[in-house]
């Protein structure tokens, strides 16, 4: 255990590239596990906008529920870096936007309740799969530490797929708006999820997870007939490969200054405890 | 003490001598500690998956129902006060672990009664 030392964490005011305890140039195994915290660390704050305003009390409850599981499962994927020498205080604390491994569906706020719906099922879906991948390999953290992360995982698969399956039903300008959002979706989320680069070869090598087709079959399995209620046939999206960034492990752009500012917790820092 | 929550006033009074079975020791100790937020002990809950005492450190591997569990560094606080006040006790180490997964199956028999009696169902 950390005990809590009661020293506050003082802005550090350098967010560069060369900030203490954030390598500039992480290895393989290390953007893989960037590539899934960031995503969680960016979908919950993109579940929180939606405690309020989202169409019922209930909905509500069940966006904040969500957002909570995403950064706990956060927490656990940064702590992991841990081990590849990083101090995971750093990597959540002290990044730049134009250095968040996310995917770039999450990089602006949702513009809809069905956008948010389509979240759950495409984003959501994905980095499903992606750790359902990590915890058949071999990196000891990940087998330990992901089915905890799957299980929770369950409910928000249930949530999206009912929620998807009602406007979807329901017809007209909801189904509209959620086949439009899934479509908006679903390129560049392929393409974080099957990325084309030699850094992936060298996880699916190196710590034995899922190569590509397995992960798209998968990924087809779990979200395929779902998608399919407004007309969404998966295997006719291809990835959003233009642009791509070796480097952050995804296409380009980078999320909204704000979310990273709440990603960070900047308007806290003086606050922290370690 | 940032993080100590509620039903400390019921812990029992230290050791005054090293118990026979250091392990059970701790056991017995950590069935005192109660959940933040249900009334049954952490080890009723099944937080405990691993109990160890070796020239004088407690070695606890313990779970939490959630991965975004609130009251994390609140039973963490616990747990190590708890121990750390009998006096042969020298220092504690906690094991945050997470396989297998904690589900609702962990709870003790003993802590489905308790909840059950409070309009609890598990």
């Amino acid at each position: 255990m950390t005990a809590a030392r009661g020293n506050s964490r003082p802005a550090t005011g350098d967010r560069s590239a060369d900030a203490p305890g954030v390598p500039p140039a992480p290895g393989p195994l290390a953007r893989h596990i960037l590539s899934l915290a960031d995503t969680k660390r960016l979908l919950g704050i993109r579940y929180s906008d939606w405690l309020l305003g989202s169409p019922s009390i209930e909905t509500g409850i069940a966006a904040s529920s969500m957002a909570q599981d995403e950064w706990g499962h956060a927490r656990l994927l940064y702590s992991m870096l841990k081990r590849l020498g990083f101090d995971p205080v750093a990597v959540e604390q002290d990044r730049p936007a134009e250095r968040y491994y996310s995917a770039p569906a999450l990089d602006d706020p949702f513009p809809d309740w069905a956008a948010f719906v389509a979240a759950t099922v495409v984003v959501d879906g994905a980095l499903a799969v992606a750790l359902e991948s990590f915890s058949h390999g071999n990196f000891a953290l990940a087998r330990s530490r992901v089915p905890k992360m799957l299980a929770e995982e369950e409910y928000h698969r249930q949530f999206g797929a009912a929620w998807f399956a009602r406007l979807a039903g329901a017809g007209g300008e909801g189904a509209a708006h959620l086949e439009a959002a899934a479509r908006a979706m679903l390129p560049t989320t392929l393409a974080w999820l099957l990325p084309d680069d030699p850094a992936y070869e060298a996880v699916v090598a190196e710590c034995d997870i899922w190569e590509a087709g397995r992960v798209r079959a998968r990924f087809r399995e779990r979200v395929g007939a779902v998608l399919a209620g407004v007309g969404v046939r998966l295997e006719e999206i291809s990835p959003a490969r233009a642009g791509w960034d070796p480097e952050r492990r995804r296409g380009p752009g980078a999320p909204g200054e704000e979310a990273v500012e709440r990603a960070r917790g900047d308007r806290n820092r003086a606050l922290f405890v370690e | 003490m940032p993080h100590a929550s509620g039903g400390r006033d019921r812990w029992s009074e230290p050791l005054t001598e090293l118990p026979g079975d250091g392990a059970a020791a701790l056991c017995a100790a950590l069935d005192e500690v109660l959940d933040p937020e249900l009334p049954i002990s952490v080890m009723e809950l099944g937080l405990v998956y691993g109990v160890a005492f070796e020239h004088g450190t407690a070695r606890v591997d313990l779970t939490f129902t959630a991965t975004a569990c609130p009251c994390m560094d609140f039973i963490k606080q616990d747990v190590c006060d708890r121990l750390a006040q009998e006096p042969w006790v020298e220092s504690v180490e906690i094991n945050e672990v997470w396989d297998p997964p904690w589900t609702t199956a962990r709870i003790s028999e003993a802590g489905r009664r308790k909840l059950k009696r409070l309009g609890v169902g598990v």
